[in-house]
Formats: structure tokens, sequence, C-alpha cells
């Protein structure tokens, strides 16, 4: 067995930090006398001095990795440069895998700026991705739906749109993230348009037909009208935009014309 | 009180029987406090106050007796119910002065339990809110916020401790003054500094009820034109040209609001 205990002890000499995904706290405790420690997790239960809050449940280790990493660096808590080891639960038993990784190997992909630097309330943003991903994996009544949230800078993007009929949201105060409105947005998913959400979280409206101007929105192609739209909005507005692809049942992100992230909802 | 009814019966029993009924009542007694004993430990895991008690300060004070919260109240429930059958068959027998000593406990009885619940569920309590109290304010990173949990905390003390005294007899109209004074003060001093809130509260309540503008508006309040980005219970936020006003709601009422229609 020393082979291989030495092959960890390799694997993790001279790094520049540690990311604790999912720490308890007494291994938070020995492991930040001797090293730089990043808590990466949902709550800050050890009260850690670097955190970084993880708004989604990723269950790919790459995307959580590369979140973190994206959360640190925007944070300054490790150079761009840096040696990272990640310490992460990945078979629901505890940590349990150690990977080793340079701070620059992943491509700046602005999801963490997504969560993070947005107009909206994290929480906010983390509520419609989740009904998004949700509607993603059932579908209405088992048939595959397509989606449009934009969210944040809601003044903005009522000024930028116009209603394709009348709002079934107008007086009421429903945030994303009640109890109920998961079923409400799932039946209202099969109306036209797309579903406009305030900062803090108010269902503004839904039925919108969003009129922004769409030169120089840069998203891939093969992407339908929805996503087109969305990308315009967010160049547009500071709004961000979340969009459920009805073709390829795929989740993605755009901020500022940017595609920034991209999910698929059944690995959820 | 259940005397009365022992009177008649005694005058109307022999010697004999009433001793044997004396002791059947203390073995029924004892039957009776098991069942009340069980049933209160049932009472407890199905209501689920098990897990309500689990980790305060009493319980775990309770544990290093070496019993728990339920041991305890269950053992209260069946030493009053075995505490009145022995009363009871003393009674019947005749066995000490029964007439003089006796109804004073039977009287004072249930008041004591009743006092000691009040502490029970008093600590409990308190500790409860104190737990619930140190959970909100979790994320307020101040040294001085930890003062509060703790003042709820013994305040629900002082609070029962109080209902304790005043129900075992004791002359509580000092304390209660104390009370007073102390509940008095929270509420001037709450109305006084909550006095903006409450009027942004108010206005804001009707301006979400009514909706006279709603987010995506242009409107002007005291000169400062924009878009309504967000309506919530205390404030309007209006934005324009990168500048983001937190108009207070109360503001909308004083000094009202323009729409603005058509700015093309």
């Amino acid at each position: 067995m020393t082979g291989l205990a030495e092959f960890l002890d390799e694997l993790v000499a001279d790094v520049d930090a540690v990311f604790l995904f999912s720490p308890g706290t007494s291994r938070y405790e020995s492991l930040s006398e001797e090293a730089n420690v990043v808590v990466v997790s949902p709550d800050n239960d050890v009260d850690a001095e670097s955190f970084v809050e993880l708004p989604l449940e990723f269950d790919d280790l790459t995307e959580r990795v590369r979140f973190g990493i994206e959360g640190a660096v925007e944070n300054g808590y490790v150079e761009d440069q840096a040696e990272i080891a990640c310490v992460a639960e990945v078979f629901d038993d505890g940590l349990d895998t150690v990977t080793r990784v340079r701070a620059d190997q992943f491509e700046q992909s602005g999801v963490y700026d997504l969560f993070a630097n947005s107009r909206a309330e994290p929480s906010v943003i983390r509520d419609v991705l989740e009904v998004v991903v949700e509607l993603g994996k059932k579908g209405q009544k088992g048939k595959p739906v397509g989606a449009l949230f934009v969210v944040g800078d809601a003044g903005k993007v009522m000024n930028k749109s116009r209603p394709l009929s009348y709002n079934p949201f107008e007086k009421s105060h429903v945030h994303v993230g009640d109890p109920i409105v998961n079923v409400m947005l799932k039946e209202f998913s099969r109306l036209d348009g797309a579903f406009v959400i305030s900062d803090g979280g108010k269902i503004v409206s839904a039925y919108r037909y969003l009129e922004p101007a769409a030169e120089g929105v840069d998203i891939p192609k093969g992407l339908g009208a929805r996503h087109m739209a969305a990308g315009a909005i967010t160049r547009d507005t500071t709004a961000i935009a979340i969009v459920l692809s009805e073709s390829d049942g795929m989740v993605r992100a755009f901020k500022s014309g940017e595609l920034v992230l991209e999910l698929d909802p059944e690995e959820y | 009180m259940q005397l009365d009814v022992v009177e008649p019966l005694r005058d109307a029993l022999s010697e004999d029987v009433a001793f044997t009924l004396a002791i059947t009542i203390l073995v029924a007694g004892v039957f009776a406090a098991y069942a009340v004993w069980r049933w209160t430990g049932e009472a407890f895991r199905r209501t689920g106050l098990d897990e309500v008690v689990e980790g305060t300060t009493f319980e775990r004070t309770a544990q290093r007796f070496n019993t728990s919260t339920k041991g305890v109240v269950a053992f209260l429930f069946a030493a009053s119910v075995y505490g009145l059958a022995v009363l009871l068959a003393f009674n019947l027998v005749e066995v000490l002065e029964v007439d003089v000593f006796w109804p004073r406990v039977a009287e004072l009885l249930p008041q004591v339990m009743i006092a000691i619940f009040a502490i029970i569920i008093g600590l409990i309590l308190g500790d409860k809110a104190h737990l619930y109290v140190q959970e909100r304010l979790r994320s307020v990173k101040l040294p001085e916020a930890s003062v509060l949990p703790d003042l709820v905390k013994y305040s629900i003390f002082y609070i029962a401790a109080l209902i304790a005294l005043a129900q075992i007899g004791v002359a509580t109209t000092a304390l209660i003054v104390l009370l007073a004074a102390y509940a008095f003060g929270i509420v001037l001093l709450g109305a006084v500094a909550l006095k903006d809130l409450l009027a942004a509260g108010a206005a804001g309540l009707y301006l979400l009820f009514t909706e006279p503008y709603v987010i995506g508006d242009e409107v002007r309040i005291d000169e400062r034109r924009g878009i309504v980005q967000e309506v919530d219970i205390f404030v309007t936020r209006v934005e324009a040209n990168g500048e983001e006003y937190i108009i207070p709601n109360q503001r909308v009422f004083q000094s009202g609001i323009v729409r603005i229609r058509d700015s093309e």
C-alpha cells in the first residue's frame, strides 16, 4: 500500500490551497491549521473565512470544482495560477475523493459571476433554476416544454416587451420559491412568451413578448428563437435569462448576451 | 372536593369494610399511576414533544439525573394520581387528623403541580426561544446582537417563575409591577424606534393591495423620475439612468406619486 500512499502524497504536494466540499467542522479545523482552505458548499456551517456558496447541488464533480474555482478566484482567495487540491464527496459517503487541478485549467465560463454578480439575489436565481430544471425533467404532462425566464431588472424588461395576452400574474404577489409556485409555473409554461421575474423574486408577468434589439448577440448557431430572444434581452438590460430548450431539453443561462451556463436537467 | 363524597360513604360502612376498601384503593392507585405514567410517555412520543424538548438545558439536566423531561413529567403525573389514591384511602380509614390536615393538602397539591409545570414549560420554552432567535440572528455578525437571545430567554424564565409563584400563593405584586415596567419600556422604545417602519409598512400594505403603480411603470416621486423596479412592504425602488432610488413607502403617501404615461 505504500505505493498508493506515496502517490497520494505526491498528488497533494505543494498545493497552494485546499478546496473542501461539504466539510465537517473537525475536518475543517485540522486542515486549516496547515493549509489555505477554501470551503465550497451550500452553507457555511464551519464559519470558514474563505467561503464560496454553492447555489446548486452540482452532481458532476467537474462542474462543482469549476464553480468553486471561479468563486475563489473572483473573491481573491487564490491566484488564478494556483495549484489546488480538491477534497470532495462523490458517493454520498462523506469525503471520498481527492483531485488536483490548476485554477486556470478552465476557461472562465462566468457561472459564478452569474450567481454572485447579477442584479437579482442569488437565492432567486437558484429558485428559478430549480423550477426550470424540474420542468425540464418532467415536462408538462409528460411532454417536453420550452420556457424562458427573465430574472432581474424587471422594470426595464417590462418596458422592452409587450403583453401577448392578459397577464395571469397581475395583482398577484407570488414569488419564486413559494411552495405552490412550482406547480403554477408548470401550468403556465404552456403559454407562449417569457416569464418576467423581479430582483426580489416577484413574478411580475407571464406571456411577455420580448422586443430587444438583437444585433450583436453572439450565441451558438443552431439555437432557436427563444434562445435568441433570451440572449438579446440580457444584452439590452442587466437581467439574466434562463431558458429551457424545447428541442433538446437543455437548460441554458444567458448574461450580457452570452451563454454562461449549460446543464442537462436529467443530471440533477 | 372528593372528600365530601367520602364522608357519607365512611359513615355507611363498617370499619372492616372501610379498611379493605382503602387497601383496594391503594392497590388500584398503583395501577392507575402506572397507567398514567405509561400513557404520558406514549403521548410524548405521539405528539412529537420528544423532539421538541431535545437538546434543551432542562432535558440535559434531567439526563444528568438519569431521566428525561418525559420521565419527569410522567413521574409528576403518576405521583399526583398515587397521592390522590393515598389521600382517599387515608381519609376512608381515618388514620390521621384528616379533617384538619388533608383538605389543605388536597387544595395545595394541584397548585404545586401547576407551578411545577409552569416552571418546566417556562424553562423549555425559554430555551427554545433562545435557540430560535439565535438561529435567526446567525447571519448578523454583530457581537451586540448576541444579547438578544439571552434577553428573550430570561424574560420567558421570569414570566414562568412569576406564574409559578402566583400559583402557590406567594405575594408577587412587586414582581408584576417590575414586569409591567419592563413590558412598557419595550413597547415604548419599540414604538419610538419602529415609528417610520410602521408608517412605511402601512403605506406598503396599501400599495401592495391596490397597486396604483406596478413594476415597469414610469413614475415621479419628489422630483425623482424613473422606472419602478420593485415594490415591497417597506420601500419602492425606482431606477433611472443607472441610479436606483430606494424610497420609503410613506414618502409615496406624503408627497404623492406621478405616473408618467406615454413618455414618447
